[in-house]
């Protein structure tokens, strides 16, 4: 049965159950991936997943329930098992369905169409030449990927909201192993994009090179050290931490920021972003999980809180607007709250003068085990890291097999200075994470 | 489910450009969890995951297509495109099914879904209510009571023909507390391959007391001093550390590949002659056991290292092919959707032969690292992390005050030659592993342990 037959279903199964408020929410993926070892296809894979979503409202609470499985039968269970569950649940606030909004942005997709299969495995046998011609350290064990995804959302509710997104991504992943003949080490790259835009060369350079590094590395010394976080690290923080700037949490005890919006929480050099529609952003989308608008906003501006991340519940139990940040961890889950673009804005200095600042101390541009290492709720971290020593205002040897400590919101207002040049190195699903370079004074290292 | 002719039939057509090895995996699954959080029931995930894969191997190739549309048309589409992205052939196989049951290791007593809302809810509260009057510092509660039914059905063209149903229940509490302006976290959560019956041996009560416990004494706690030393390592959940430090780098989906810090090490000394690590994916009732694996070989228990010597790798069908060796039922795969490989299920370092007081006195300065978090490796290299939950400094060969924030990190291949005592208190704890064929359930334990030596991320 196709969606719109079901949809059918549904509200014909809702009328006869007496449920005049719902929602389905739908969600497909479509995707394609080409793996390539020793120069050979080793792995392709063409998948098709994804379901609907039902949300209702009986006696003022949403029940939830969503099923893969598109049928007659399939639509009538949807009903009951939503109906049911909403009967135990026991919200504060009586909970409602998006309304939608006037103005959506509109937003150039990455591309139309899926490549062709031909395309993906060429870009993956491409990758996989440019990795072994970039080193000669470069050994077997080494995997190319290239991947393409065709993503389709559709919300529709009984206030009339009928909205729909489609977008196509592609991207090439390059995992090179590399060797000094006796210890092995790697790493990887994966980088969003049309296939034909890809600097393949370019990123193998850089793949190659980061795997010999962690095969050079030393263990850092221990002790507390100005710390510089590449954009790629700084991303994963970000990306670690972003539940903190959730109304939800905040709202739930399970964020330190409840209460702060207008408090001075970072140094003032400190500007973050949540921009939908950034550009070179993988999934810009104009609606959020809710259907409402999705639009630009500094969450800190200068150090300042200047607001946290709102739904339509969270909003109204906070007396205030969304701010179009609803969403869903899966097309099943229930309503959240999650950034979609979150960047840290960039400061004054170049990548090179934020070393000269540093002056001696670590460089990290791999960050291991976030998410045990990192406590969200405490802000607490001790995570293990690699990267390069700085001397002298440059980046000397490379270190490996060290932790660093210290708590998210100290580091906030730790951060002394910024770079100038943006990356957008972290996807998660629809959310994006970027951050340049960063200086963060009194983290501890631990090491030898 | 998908009768045996509709499976011969699709098997059928997806050789038919001249795949040596063709495979249908079906599945059903109904995954509801109730959540708990400022003492509501604010949440109910109910989810039904349905869809089938299809693959097809020719050599050292393999194919897979995937498709939500489990009727016979929507199964022969997708056995098509996998047959036409195989290339172009003729069939070389000729299919006939037979029907196997394996029969079932796990018996269920009370099926998840057969209980009501308002009787899950009633044993969710009774831990999370435990958990938020154990102590007046405690802050938040949070609460989930998951119930999964996982019914998978598995065709291939050797003849294969088998279904199993995977029923698993989980309770997870975490508790939130504060002192001094300061919060810290505490978490409990059992799970086993069983219904609601899990509840007679497991008291609600006492998942939500553990989850308060742990984040009262964390509160309390200063941050851990960074250094290397030694560690002692609690049981249950502790065994994460041979998960990460030795689990991964023994799956086929690294070691077939030459990304693996033991490849070509069968038959060497690579951990303490003290470590006996296994992996066992038949242990009745256990959080990690299946009676097949996803690609239809029954479980096996498998000893992966013995008195410090590696035995075996942890092998997939496919991965198998590449490595010149079966499948030791170790094939997984969170869904349909993903491509399956070789993981873990249960596994555990094997009881030894030191007394735990004695390994807590031979320390004159260290760590107790009594629960432990999550982690993480890379197995081409061995470095791994993980986090350490609460957390003891021990002087004099005595545990002393708690302390927070702190992580452990090492490379695998020096971390099992520095566990130089093995305790004799074996028990598992719970997790779920996250790898390239999705979030699947798995066990880890072991005795409470002793590390020589090992970096200590403090601050």
């Amino acid at each position: 049965m196709e969606f719109q037959a079901f949809k059918q279903a549904v509200i014909a199964a809702a009328a006869a159950r007496g449920v005049a408020e719902y929602e389905l929410y739908y969600q497909t993926a479509e995707s394609t991936s080409v793996e390539v070892f020793r120069d050979q296809v080793n792995d392709f894979t063409a998948a098709v997943d994804g379901g609907v979503c039902l949300r209702c409202v009986v006696n003022g609470k949403m029940g939830y329930a969503s099923t893969e499985e598109l049928s007659e039968a399939a639509a009538q269970a949807l009903v009951r098992r939503a109906a049911d569950n909403a009967a135990v649940l026991e919200a504060d606030t009586p909970e409602v369905l998006g309304q939608g909004g006037k103005d959506y942005e509109a937003f150039a997709p990455q591309a139309d169409e899926m490549p062709a299969t031909d395309a993906l495995i060429r870009t993956a046998l491409d990758a996989q030449k440019a990795l072994y011609a970039a080193d000669p350290a470069v050994v077997d064990g080494t995997v190319t990927d290239a991947l393409a995804q065709r993503l389709k959302i559709a919300i529709s509710n009984s206030n009339g909201l009928d909205l729909e997104y489609e977008n196509t991504l592609s991207a090439v992943m390059l995992h090179a192993v590399a060797t000094d003949g006796t210890e092995k080490a790697d790493d990887f790259t994966l980088k969003t994009g049309a296939l034909d835009t890809l600097d393949l060369p370019a990123l193998a350079a850089q793949t190659a090179a980061a795997a010999k590094a962690r095969l050079e590395a030393d263990v850092a010394p221990t002790g507390a050290y100005p710390v510089v976080f590449s954009p790629e690290a700084m991303s994963e923080l970000l990306g670690t931490y972003s539940p903190v700037f959730s109304s939800e949490n905040a709202q739930k005890g399970l964020s330190l920021l409840a209460g702060k919006e207008g408090e001075a929480i970072a140094a003032p050099s400190v500007t973050l972003v949540d921009d939908p529609f950034y550009p070179g952003s993988p999934m810009p989308i104009p609606f959020d999980a809710e259907g409402s608008p999705a639009h630009c906003k500094n969450v800190i501006e200068n150090g300042t809180l200047k607001t946290l991340l709102y739904n339509l519940k969270t909003a109204a139990a906070a007396g205030r607007e969304t701010t179009g940040n609803a969403a869903k961890s899966g097309y099943g889950a229930k309503i959240s709250v999650s950034p979609f673009t979150l960047y840290l804005a960039p400061g004054g200095c170049t990548e090179d003068e934020l070393l000269q600042k540093a002056g001696s101390g670590v460089y990290i541009n791999s960050l291991g085990g976030l998410h045990a290492g990192a406590n969200v709720i405490s802000g607490d971290f001790s995570l293990q890291s690699a990267g390069f020593m700085i001397e002298n205002g440059k980046k000397t040897r490379a270190v490996k097999s060290f932790t660093v400590a210290g708590n998210f919101y100290q580091l906030l207002k730790q951060i002394t200075a910024v770079a100038d040049t943006v990356k957008l190195p972290r996807a998660t699903g629809i959310t994006s994470f970027g951050a340049p370079r960063v200086l963060v004074e009194g983290l501890t290292i631990a090491g030898k | 489910m998908i009768s045996k002719e509709v499976c011969e039939r699709v098997l059928s057509k997806a050789a038919s450009t001249g795949a040596d090895y063709a495979e249908l995996f079906a599945e059903n699954t109904l995954n509801h969890s109730i959540n708990m959080i400022a003492d509501r029931v604010d949440s109910i995930n109910d989810t039904v995951i349905a869809g089938a894969a299809v693959r097809v191997y020719k050599g050292l190739r393999s194919v897979m297509a995937t498709t939500v549309d489990t009727t016979e048309q929507g199964l022969l589409r997708c056995a098509e495109k996998a047959a036409e992205a195989l290339g172009q052939g003729t069939a070389a196989l000729s299919i006939t099914l037979h029907e196997r049951l394996f029969g079932d290791i796990h018996p269920i007593r009370v099926v998840p879904s057969s209980v009501s809302n308002a009787e899950k809810v009633a044993l969710l509260k009774e831990g999370y209510f435990a958990a938020r009057e154990y102590d007046e510092c405690i802050r938040q509660v949070s609460g989930t009571l998951l119930g999964v039914d996982h019914r998978i059905l598995i065709a291939s063209s050797e003849g294969l023909y088998a279904q199993d149903r995977q029923i698993r229940t989980r309770m997870m509490i975490s508790a939130v507390a504060e002192k001094n302006g300061e919060t810290q976290t505490g978490g409990c959560r059992p799970g086993r391959r069983m219904g609601l019956e899990m509840f007679e041996t497991i008291d609600p009560k006492e998942v939500g007391r553990e989850a308060a416990r742990q984040a009262v004494v964390m509160a309390g706690a200063g941050y851990c001093p960074a250094g290397v030393m030694p560690v002692a390592i609690g049981n249950g959940f502790g065994g994460v550390i041979f998960h990460e430090a030795c689990g991964h780098s023994l799956e086929a989906t690294s070691v077939a590949y030459g990304r693996s810090q033991f490849a070509g090490k069968l038959g060497q000394q690579i951990a303490n002659p003290k470590v006996t690590a296994i992996d066992d994916g038949t242990v009745p009732g256990a959080w990690g056991s299946i009676n097949i694996d996803d690609e239809g070989t029954p479980a096996q228990k498998n000893v992966l290292i013995k008195d410090g010597i590696l035995q075996m790798y942890m092998v997939d069908q496919f991965n198998g092919r590449r490595m010149g060796v079966p499948s030791t039922g170790n094939a997984r795969r969170q869904s349909y959707a993903y491509t399956p490989t070789s993981r873990m299920t249960n596994t555990y370092i094997a009881n030894g032969t030191d007394n735990n007081d004695d390994i807590i006195a031979s320390i004159e300065y260290g760590l107790y690292a009594r629960e432990m978090g999550g982690g993480s490796v890379n197995p081409t290299t061995g470095e791994f992390n993980f986090a350490v939950n609460e957390g003891y400094i021990i002087r004099n060969g005595k545990v002393c005050e708690p302390v927070r924030g702190a992580s452990l990190v090492g490379k695998g291949s020096d971390v099992l030659m520095n566990i130089d005592m093995v305790g004799t208190n074996m028990e598992c704890g719970q997790g779920m592993c996250g790898s390239s064929s999705g979030s699947i359930p798995t066990n880890v334990g072991q005795p409470l342990i002793r590390v020589s030596s090992i970096t200590v991320g403090g601050r």
